[in-house]
Formats: C-alpha cells, sequence, structure tokens
C-alpha cells in the first residue's frame, strides 16, 4: 500500500494539509481513497476553509489513480496484439495439435487433467522440447515431484545426432524444482522481475516462451485442507481459525492462478498446468483435484485437455 | 451536455406527453439477443450465473455484437443497437478471436439474405465499438470504475454511446478479498479492504455511473461451490421438467445455488437468469464431436418458458484446418425443446441465430 505521505515528492498539491483531512476522514493510502465516495468526500471538503485546494487535491488523486488504470483496448487492437505477439505454439504432437487447434497460445493457460500415470509430464516435456528447438524459445519448467528428467527431453530433440544442437536445444529448458506454494510465489515473482528487466534492457537472448508447472494440484492441495472438497468447509466452520486457513488456500489458489495469468498476458508466454485426478467417492467417479474455485483459472482450451489426457491412457 | 439536460427537467415545465417521450427516447427498451425474453431498459443490471463452464461468456459476447452491430447500414438490416460495448474481464480469460469469428458470422448470416459481400468496413467499425479491460484483482476493478465516467465522456464527445457494461465474473475475486477481510485490522474509522466494502463500492460506484449515464450492466456470476447433491438435483430437474406446468412456483423458493455475493450486490440486481448444464445434445451429435447443451431460465422476472441452446463448438477446427475460417463459427443456436412446448403450448421462441 501506498501511503499518501509518500506521493507528496512529486504532487506538491498532496501537502500535509490535504493529508491531514483525508486522514480525518480514515484516509491513509491510495487504498483507502479508492474505497471511499469521492462526491461524498468533496462534499465534506466543501465546509472546510481551504475548500477550493482540498477539491483541487481529491481531483489531482484522481487523475493518478487514471494514470495508473490500464487502458481500455477496442476489438481492433486486441486483434492486432493477438496477430502480432500471441503465437500458437506446437505440442511436439500432431494428434494433440489438432485437438488444441494448433498447439498451446501464447498468453493463455492450458491446463492437462489426468490420474498418474496418463502421460501428462511425458507431453509436458515433449512440449518442452518441442518450443526449445523448433520454436527457438525458452522454457522454463516448474518441477514439484521430482519427474523433469533432461534425458527424456534429450530423447523428444530430433536432431539428437547432432550434439552440438542438441546441447544448445537442452540448455534453453531452465527447471526449477519447487515444494510449496510459498516458493512458487518466490519463483514467479523473480521470474516477473527478470522478464521485466529484460524488456527495458532490450535483451536480443531468445525469448521466453513456455511456462510448464508440473503438477500445480501438487502444491494446492496441501494448502486448501483435507481432500481439498469444498464440502470440508461444513464441517469445519465451527472452528473460525480453521475456516481462516481454508480461505487462505483458496485465496492462495487464486492469487497464484491470476499471477501465472498475468505472465502469460504481459509477457506472451503459453502456460501448461498439470492437474491430477481424485477419486469423487460417489460411484468411484474421478474429478479433478482442484475443485471448482480453480475450473475459472484455465482457459477454455484447457478443457480438451481433460478429454485429451483420457484417451491417451486408453492407448495406452 | 449531461448538465444541461439535468437542469432542464428539474425546471419542472414538462408536460406528461414530453416527459413520456423523453423516457422513451432516452431511456429505451433495449432487445439484446439472446437476452430478448425480457426487454431491458437502462440502468437495469442482469446477473447471469452458472457453474463454469455453462456458456456464459458466450452469451455475453453474443449480447455484445448485438449491441456493437448497426441497426442497418448500407441498406441492410442488421437490427443491432450501434452502441458501445464496456467489457470488464475479470476472469482474464476473454478470447477475442471468438468475438471476431462470431461477429463475422452474425455479418455473412445478415449479407447471405441480401446477397451482398463481406464488408471489411463494416466489421472494423463494429469491433471498434467494443471495448476492452482487464483487472487482475479488486483494486484495479474499483480504479477503473471510479475513472470510468470520464472514459465515457470522452466517447460521448467522439458522438458514440455506451450501451451496455459487461463484467465477466463478478466474483471472480471473492477468495482473495474474503482472505484480506479476515486479516484485515479496523482501526478507528479507517474502512478496511475488506469483501463486504469492496463489494459495497463496486456497487456504488456504479450507481452513480448508471445515474448519469443510460446504460445497462450485464455481469455474469459463476458459482464457486460445487453442488453438494448435483447428481440427485438433475434427476429432481428432469422430473420436474416433466409437470413444469404446476411446479414452476414451488422451484423458485429454494436458490438453485449458494448465494456468496454480499447482500448489497443481491439488492443492486434486477434481473437474474440462470444456466444449468442439460447433458450433452445426443440427438444432434455430429461425428465425433458432441455439443454441450444448456438451459438458460430467468428468475427474476420469473418466466415460465426455458431457453434450451447447444454451443457449437466447431469453429476451432475450422480455425486449424485453415479451410474457409469463416463459414462455420462458435454459435448459440436456441432450439425450441417441443416437449417443453407442447406442455405449456408456448409459440416456438423465435430463434434470431440460428443457422
Amino acid at each position: 500500500m501506498a501511503p499518501l505521505k509518500h506521493l507528496e515528492r512529486d504532487n506538491p498539491i498532496i501537502d500535509a494539509c490535504f493529508r491531514d483531512f483525508c486522514a480525518s476522514h480514515g484516509i491513509l493510502t491510495v487504498e483507502d481513497f479508492l474505497l471511499h465516495d469521492l462526491y461524498e468526500l468533496a462534499a465534506f471538503a466543501e465546509r472546510q476553509t481551504n475548500a477550493d485546494r482540498l477539491k483541487e487535491g481529491i481531483t489531482h488523486m484522481l487523475s493518478l489513480i487514471e494514470h495508473q488504470c490500464r487502458p481500455w483496448l477496442n476489438g481492433m487492437e486486441i486483434l492486432e496484439d493477438l496477430h502480432r505477439n500471441k503465437h500458437t505454439l506446437s505440442t511436439g504432437d500432431n494428434g494433440m495439435d489438432s485437438l488444441l487447434q494448433g498447439g498451446f497460445r501464447e498468453g493463455q493457460l492450458t491446463e492437462l487433467v489426468g490420474p498418474s500415470s496418463s502421460g501428462k509430464t511425458q507431453i509436458c516435456m515433449q512440449a518442452a522440447a518441442s518450443v526449445a528447438e523448433k520454436q527457438t524459445g525458452r522454457v522454463f519448467y516448474v518441477d514439484t515431484g521430482n519427474s523433469f528428467s533432461a534425458r527424456r527431453i534429450a530423447q523428444f530433440i530430433c536432431a539428437t545426432s547432432d550434439a552440438a544442437l542438441g546441447k544448445k536445444v537442452l540448455s534453453r529448458i531452465s527447471c526449477h524444482t519447487v515444494y510449496d506454494i510459498f516458493t512458487m510465489f518466490d519463483t514467479l515473482q523473480g521470474l516477473e522481475v527478470t522478464l521485466r528487466s529484460q524488456v527495458q534492457m532490450n535483451v536480443n537472448e531468445y525469448r521466453l516462451r513456455l511456462l510448464v508447472v508440473d503438477s500445480i494440484s501438487s502444491l494446492i492441495t496441501p494448502i486448501l485442507g483435507g481432500s481439498g472438497s469444498q464440502d470440508e468447509l461444513v464441517i469445519w466452520k465451527k472452528d473460525s481459525r480453521v475456516t481462516n486457513l481454508v480461505f487462505a488456500g483458496r485465496a492462495l489458489m487464486v492469487a497464484v492462478g491470476y499471477m501465472l495469468k498475468k505472465l502469460a498476458h504481459e509477457h506472451n508466454i503459453a502456460i501448461l498446468v498439470t492437474n491430477h485426478t481424485v477419486g469423487a467417492g460417489e460411484g468411484g467417479k474421478t474429478k479433478p483435484a482442484l475443485g471448482e474455485t480453480w475450473k475459472s483459472i484455465p482457459h477454455p482450451s484447457g478443457l480438451t485437455g481433460r478429454t485429451l489426457t483420457r484417451k491417451d491412457n486408453q492407448q495406452c | 451536455m449531461g448538465e444541461d439536460r439535468g437542469c432542464g427537467w428539474i425546471r419542472g415545465d414538462e408536460t406528461a406527453k414530453q416527459m413520456l417521450s423523453r423516457v422513451l427516447r432516452d431511456r429505451a427498451f433495449l432487445l439484446l439477443p439472446p437476452l430478448h425474453r425480457v426487454p431491458l431498459r437502462a440502468g437495469n443490471v442482469v446477473e447471469i450465473t452458472g457453474a463454469s463452464p455453462s456458456a456464459k461468456t458466450q452469451i455475453l459476447i453474443q449480447a455484445a455484437i448485438s449491441c456493437i452491430l448497426p441497426k442497418t447500414w448500407n441498406g441492410i438490416h442488421y437490427g443491432g443497437l450501434g452502441k458501445l460495448v464496456l467489457f470488464v474481464d475479470l476472469d482474464c480469460r476473454f478470447d477475442v478471436l471468438r468475438l471476431s469469428e462470431m461477429l463475422k458470422h452474425r455479418l455473412l448470416q445478415a449479407n447471405h439474405k441480401s446477397k451482398t459481400l463481406f464488408d471489411e468496413d463494416l466489421y472494423v467499425s463494429c469491433m471498434k465499438r467494443f471495448l476492452y479491460l482487464r483487472c487482475y484483482d479488486s483494486l484495479e476493478l474499483l480504479s477503473s470504475l471510479k475513472t470510468l465516467h470520464y472514459r465515457i465522456r470522452q466517447q460521448e464527445a467522439c458522438g458514440s454511446q455506451v450501451g451496455v457494461l459487461m463484467i465477466d465474473s463478478i466474483g471472480a475475486f471473492h477468495w482473495t478479498d474474503r482472505l484480506s477481510s479476515s486479516l484485515a485490522l479496523e482501526t478507528n474509522n479507517r474502512k478496511s479492504l475488506s469483501l463486504t466494502n469492496v463489494v459495497e463500492t463496486i456497487v456504488q460506484e456504479m450507481k452513480k455511473l448508471l445515474q448519469v449515464h443510460s446504460l445497462v450492466v450485464i455481469a455474469t456470476k459463476t458459482t464457486i461451490y460445487e453442488e453438494k447433491y448435483s447428481t440427485n438435483e438433475n434427476s429432481r430437474k428432469f422430473s420436474s421438467n416433466d409437470d413444469l406446468s404446476g411446479n414452476s412456483s414451488s422451484r423458485a423458493h429454494q436458490p438453485p445455488f449458494r448465494e456468496f455475493m454480499p447482500s448489497t450486490w443481491q439488492a443492486f440486481v434486477t434481473h437474474k437468469i440462470i444456466i444449468r448444464k442439460s447433458g450433452d445434445h445426443q440427438s444432434l451429435q455430429t461425428g465425433k464431436q458432441s455439443l454441450s447443451a444448456y438451459s438458460l431460465e430467468w428468475l427474476q422476472p420469473q418466466l415460465s418458458s426455458i431457453d434450451r441452446f447447444i454451443v457449437d463448438d466447431k469453429y476451432g477446427k475450422k480455425w486449424t484446418e485453415k479451410v474457409k475460417p469463416l463459414k462455420i463459427c462458435l454459435m448459440v443456436t436456441f432450439t425450441a425443446d417441443k416437449k417443453l412446448t407442447q406442455a405449456m403450448s408456448v409459440c416456438p421462441i423465435p430463434s434470431p441465430l440460428i443457422h
């Protein structure tokens, strides 16, 4: 939160007098300002002796807020951004490419759902190899279950005969082991900082094009408490501390989802996450481990991923 | 301009006839297919509830297209409103290709009747009437809403009017805001960044916008709690469909989903729609792809008829094959359920979108 005090250096109108007026209405930060009815605040300012100056301050704050806002884009501008910056990356497998309408799209988050040993990790590694080799993009691979295998990726690379080239391709893939959600936030924040500084410095290195998280569910299920089922809420409701923990779990899950989506959109990265399935109890049906709340995180194309892994499973 | 008009009607020298014509002009009924069952008017707030996925965004895009299309263009009737759409994306997964393909499809449909060619200028002018913003948290949403008045003013100065404000979806930050409410320290008179405060301010800002600008607000809401007895619920739902004639009132008493939005939002909403998945559409299965069938029901005002529609997902296939990408696109086709129509003797649902 940015206290109003910090704004004074660049904006002399937000002086001690204005801040005192705001503080008397419980406004200490820019965020507090957002929660207030500004018309009402202006009406209060009217009663003060230095009304004009206070009102000028409010208008100035509003223009600062407007400056911070993302711009509204029209349909043609979004289309242009899509055609210029958001390409489709081949998954390295023809059948899968046609199911996903050409492959993973940059700027989108695709989810693979399937029971264990249904080939989710194989798809991830194949995609990583394909993007690093054919699209000459960098790949950021987050491994949460020690399932990453450089040897397996090397096998997916077509140019294995040329050892030097194979090495080059492999060097574009970086693997990061993460075992809990907090390290995950750390890793993603670090990634965002490097990406932003690269944009500023105009680095001509190979661009990061694919981010794989295998698997996201193993990071999130532990913080959801219990089996991750929403029914749990009802049982725990009596103890407010536990309820708060459950909220915290949900909130962290949503937060990591939005962080991924923001990275994907702003830096034009395709994101691939995997989610395992759990038995739902009733009638032996299986369902994705991350429940209803997670459903709104992946892009609609991710749903094809669900059927896809099941298909793969049958073929094996 | 707004002030002049404001002063004009405070003066009170208006006859009832003048007032009626002014109201009909400024707050005219809007028909926004596929939500054309109930005529909407400026100031209305429509909430579309449904699990994920239930084609909510799809319906928003359809309604948006009805808004951005002109009424007529070069002598061809398109039947749109010719107004701007403001689309606030909180789920952050809007796909502009969907909008583009569906718009092209609608244009081609209209052109097909009059046997004219696809008009690129018209397409571009329609796309430019669609304004898009994505927000990654509640604070971004709040600051955008706070400054939206000026943006709309700017647009109006350029001669274009805003028709609809869309929010997809309103409960997106429910959990994160709820966490901050449990962590918040409410000291003296300082408002905390809690869920209720945030939603209250969002509603307040939108109310202020609706007072000044003639807008319709359409928001989607994802049910974030799993339906516990989903299988039982389905069987109950199907059985109730058979004897719908007498049963529709009893269903209204129990909300079909768990309400999670604070009461300030619930009081703000004037129209409610619920979308349910009604199983895969068996009879219309084409080839390998099964189509998902959904039912759309008006809860407020309560209508006795239920719209059924299928979402045709073919556009994706066509798009990769790069064969005539315009011909078939993602579309919502409304079909009247025969059994239902007979039982209730309603005239067949007007189907403006059937291809």
